[in-house]
């Protein structure tokens, strides 16, 4: 598989040509190229504007305190403290309630936004976040790492337009879900910062130095260290830092966001959508989830942020008319034990739900809630919905992509979207 | 990649009072018998070979064009991180390197870089006799360190202002080894002031960072019985608030999975038992103490020791155990030297570190020293680390700035001092290419230009940090190629392939219409743009070369 673009200098910065790369396929991704010419499968298209925004929630988000199954007379019992009571959550049913703080998903739920997969999870977790997170983004359930999951269908995504955003990461660093092989994902910390500051005494805003720059990185000899990472960072960022400021210039959000790295995110990933930068997935992290101790407090704050981060987002998104074709997938590593610790806490846990939301989503309750009173040996829940299938909903029921040779397997289907 | 969200937590605040205030008397703990086998050699995984871009570098009607989208070919399976590795594995230096060469590649990896005044004073030293004076720091003088910290007044319970004070420290210091070295440790026993008690106790944060500094070449035993005692560790992983009957696991795992033995060696039943070992310890302000009547005294069996256990075991159970001296050198290999140690490169040090009695100076002494360590595998081998390009910039040019604004910057870079994204430190320390993305890519090159071009951070647009011309005079720089030639050789060794240094040149004579600013006058008379002079640095610095260590 060989993949050309050609792009030119124009003003010191790069533009991409339109019309003169390949056609909008999608492959599933230049690792597996040998095996597919073997097998002569067929490329799926993926000509749609339809984006997929993923929500990581780092450090173990305890799930029996975001969806509560507030009538299970063993919730209260196994937590005494920590517990959400009936009178605190926001039912969603006469088994189910949310987080009080998640008010803001709860009114997505209500005008039928908003869909909760139970009991996700893999077998044979070891409790150990970094294994985990590897296991969701890679796939490798024996935590080894590799190649992310939608780097894997970043890199098979042709854009016809040449757009460099087909995937944007908001962060400083690249999440490992989106880590491919011959991709860069464009990684934002924030719009102000993403592009170069020419030296104020140059005349001719940058371009000499610019131009001298590239030239620095194109006669980097190949064969030395780091030079396919170090290039195609150089050329990711020309690529992208002119088309982003562009946008910004002109993107008015239709609501205000509420203050935070995490909102802020959102918001990036909002104009990028907005300004139609052929954004097809966009990445946010929200951290601190590892409550072993106090975790009310914590929590709290958290599922606040989560949720009013959230409803902006979507909110500017339907003021813009893109409500329609955006869909958000929320994951965390894993659930937190049953049991609440001595210390007003809970540590590390398996099975967790997990949020899809957007307009394209079928409202409802989905997968099949893991019994409290069946735990496993280390008193965790027994994940009943294998994480996979939430992958390959997605994938074949959005994004328009074959989920067989993202996950290299085929792990069924929810039906928290519409059949395809 | 991580967003944490601020969160006070002062209402957490010390929420651990022991019960009874009785005179905390330790028991010395039963001598116990301790395996030395040394592990089953793990085999490092094939990796598989993947060709490389084609790229760049013809020319369309007079514009450059690139041609991008370097597609590498593989076989499905390869992990990432082997993929990465091996980007970073080829390597055109051959052979052993030459002297200079091997100073500058020992100052950056085991410092921060250096300025042509102590490449000078190392070199002088031959690379035995600089290894000694960087693992030696007690006989070096650090006064002027201090006295210039001292005269910027910094408030250490201010976060910003603690990671401005440590960046200095890394700057200036003339014990670059025993910095490099505490920043090692920061990363693997690694605490985050965003959950030590409260802004009130931000302090405790530099506690732990004196004690890393104060025992960074001590025995591994002594290391992992301080970091289990100490104030800010003790918070962050709730050791603190672990009851003898409800025991917290959160400590007790991560002490096996990221600071001695990694996963595989343990269960989930050691997690719970050495948790009830681990329990009695409890903060007090700026101190902790050890509280007998709070710890759990039933029998625990913990990685196949059974006894009434507690910390003590468990530090000595861990630092004998034969998995902690393979799982340490791997560490201090990968972050020194370079990335994925085989076997036989990590073997030298899990002998070290028996023959020692695990003393990590002795086993630091025979990483230096190793051949791996100045092969051409390990130059340039490794993406600069943020904090290592930022110091690294700020020690090379002198500059005597009070480091305002270098926190953001080494933040928007992807690494915050007293912040790691979790108790895992930062993913870059073990696989560095992810330090690089292109959103850090232009925060590097933007900062070259602050210092070069547009001041501090804070100020912007004020006077740059460096003075070139003062530069040129001093150094008697009397052409371009001796301006390019004296950059280079202590920015980037004077390796500087092919027609590269011919690309600075041209680009240092170019003549330009329209000047701005003061050109530069070099020793001959001749006058050349500002903008010419200080691009012609800066792109050196923004070079893939500078962006190595």
């Amino acid at each position: 598989m060989k993949l050309t673009r050609r792009a030119m200098i124009k003003d010191g910065l790069l533009v991409v040509s339109a019309g003169m790369v390949m056609p909008a396929i999608f492959s599933r991704g230049v690792a597996s190229a040998r095996a597919q010419a073997l097998d002569g499968s067929r490329m799926a298209q993926t000509a749609n504007d339809r984006t997929l925004i993923v929500v990581q929630m780092a450090g173990g988000n305890d799930g029996l305190n975001t969806v509560v199954p507030f009538t299970d007379p063993l919730y209260l019992k196994m937590r005494p403290i920590i517990g959400l009571s009936e009178s605190k959550v926001l039912p969603l049913d006469t088994r189910l309630g949310l987080h009080p703080n998640l008010q803001a998903l709860k009114q997505l739920w209500d005008t039928g936004h908003l869909a909760i997969v139970e009991g996700v999870g893999y077998p044979n977790q070891s409790l150990s976040h970094f294994q985990a997170m590897d296991i969701w983004q890679t796939l490798d359930l024996n935590g080894n790492g590799g190649e992310g999951w939608l780097g894997k269908l970043v890199a098979g995504l042709v854009d016809k337009d040449g757009h460099p955003f087909k995937a944007v990461d908001i962060g400083v660093q690249t999440a490992q879900a989106l880590q491919s092989i011959s991709t860069q994902v464009p990684t934002i910390a924030n719009v102000q910062s993403y592009r170069l500051y020419p030296d104020p005494a140059d005349v001719d805003g940058g371009n000499a130095r610019l131009k001298a720059l590239m030239r620095l990185y194109n006669s980097y000899p190949g064969t030395a260290p780091y030079a396919a990472l170090l290039d195609t960072t150089a050329l990711a960022a020309q690529d992208g830092s002119r088309q982003l400021h562009q946008a910004d210039a002109t993107y008015q959000p239709a609501v205000t966001y509420p203050k935070g790295p995490f909102a802020d995110g959102l918001k990036v990933l909002a104009e990028a959508i907005v300004q139609g930068l052929g954004l097809r997935v966009g990445y946010v992290t929200l951290g601190g989830f590892d409550t072993h101790a106090n975790q009310q407090a914590t929590h709290d704050a958290l599922m606040l942020t989560l949720a009013s981060g959230l409803s902006a987002f979507y909110k500017d998104l339907a003021a813009h008319g893109k409500a329609d074709k955006v869909v958000i997938m929320t994951w965390s590593e894993f659930g937190r034990r049953v049991e609440e610790n001595g210390s007003l806490g809970t540590d590390h846990g398996t099975a967790a739900p997990l949020f899809v939301l957007g307009n394209p989503v079928n409202r409802g309750i989905y997968g099949e809630p893991p019994s409290l009173s069946n735990l496993d040996e280390n008193g965790n829940l027994k994940y009943t919905i294998d994480f996979r299938s939430i992958y390959a909903t997605v994938l074949d029921r959005w994004i328009g992509a074959s989920s067989k040779d993202v996950l290299g397997g085929t792990f069924g289907a929810q039906n928290f979207l519409p059949q395809a | 990649m991580d967003t944490i969200e601020p969160i006070d937590m002062d209402m957490d605040d010390e929420p651990t009072e022991p019960r009874m205030n009785v005179d905390a008397t330790e028991k010395l703990a039963p001598a116990k018998s301790v395996p030395t086998t040394p592990l089953p050699a793990t085999v490092a995984p094939a990796t598989v070979p993947l060709s490389r871009r084609k790229f760049m570098g013809k020319s369309i009607g007079g514009l450059a064009a690139i041609g991008g989208a370097g597609i590498a070919a593989a076989v499905g399976g390869v992990a990432l991180e082997q993929w990465i590795q091996h980007r970073g594995s080829t390597n055109l230096f051959h052979g052993p390197l030459g002297s200079t060469t091997q100073i500058g590649h020992l100052l950056r990896r085991a410092g921060f870089g250096a300025n042509p005044d102590e490449l000078a004073l190392y070199k002088n030293l031959g690379f035995n006799g600089a290894v000694d004076r960087l693992l030696n720091y007690q006989q070096v003088p650090d006064d002027t360190l201090e006295n210039r910290l001292k005269a910027l007044n910094i408030n250490l319970n201010l976060a910003l202002d603690q990671q401005r004070w440590w960046l200095l420290r890394m700057a200036w210091t003339q014990r670059p080894l025993l910095e490099k070295m505490t920043l090692f440790w920061h990363g693997v026993l690694t605490s985050s002031f965003r959950k030590v008690g409260g802004r009130r106790n931000y302090m405790r944060m530099i506690v732990q960072n004196q004690f890393l500094r104060n025992h960074a070449f001590d025995t591994f035993d002594n290391i992992l019985r301080g970091i289990t005692a100490d104030p800010a560790m003790l918070f962050f992983l709730d050791l603190t608030t672990s009851r003898k009957n409800a025991p917290n696991e959160n400590y007790a795992r991560e002490l096996m999975e990221l600071f001695t033995l990694g996963l595989g060696h343990y269960t989930q039943r050691d997690v719970y038992e050495g948790a009830a070992a681990l329990t009695g310890w409890h903060i007090r302000g700026l101190t902790s103490q050890y509280y007998p009547q709070d710890h759990n005294d039933l029998v625990k069996t913990y990685l196949g020791h059974t006894g009434n256990l507690d910390y003590k075991d468990v530090i000595n159970i861990l630092a004998n155990h034969p998995a902690t001296p393979w799982f340490i050198s791997r560490k201090l290999f990968t972050f020194f030297a370079y990335e994925n140690p085989s076997v036989d490169d990590l073997k030298p040090l899990v002998d070290t570190y028996v023959q020692s009695g695990h003393n990590m100076g002795e086993v630091m002494r025979t990483l230096l020293l190793s051949p791996q360590f100045s092969s051409a595998k390990a130059y340039r081998g490794r993406i600069k680390s943020p904090v290592e390009f930022t110091v690294g910039a700020y020690r090379a040019l002198n500059i005597n700035g009070d480091g305002a604004g270098l926190p953001d910057i080494t933040t928007l870079m992807g690494q915050t001092l007293f912040d790691p994204p979790n108790v895992a430190g930062w993913p870059g320390d073990k696989v560095s290419a992810l330090w690089l993305n292109s959103g850090t890519w232009m925060t590097r090159l933007n900062y070259i230009d602050l210092l070069l071009a547009r001041g501090t951070a804070a100020r912007v647009g004020s006077t740059p940090l460096v003075d070139l011309q003062s530069i040129v005079n001093i150094h008697q720089l009397g052409s371009p190629d001796e301006f390019v030639d004296h950059f280079s050789s202590f920015l980037l060794d004077g390796e500087l392939g092919g027609d590269r240094r011919t690309q600075l040149l041209d680009y240092f004579t170019t003549q330009v219409s329209g000047i701005r600013g003061i050109p530069i006058t070099l020793p001959n008379g001749k006058s050349y743009p500002l903008g010419s002079v200080r691009g012609t640095l800066y792109l050196m610095m923004a070079s893939p070369e500078y962006q190595l260590n």
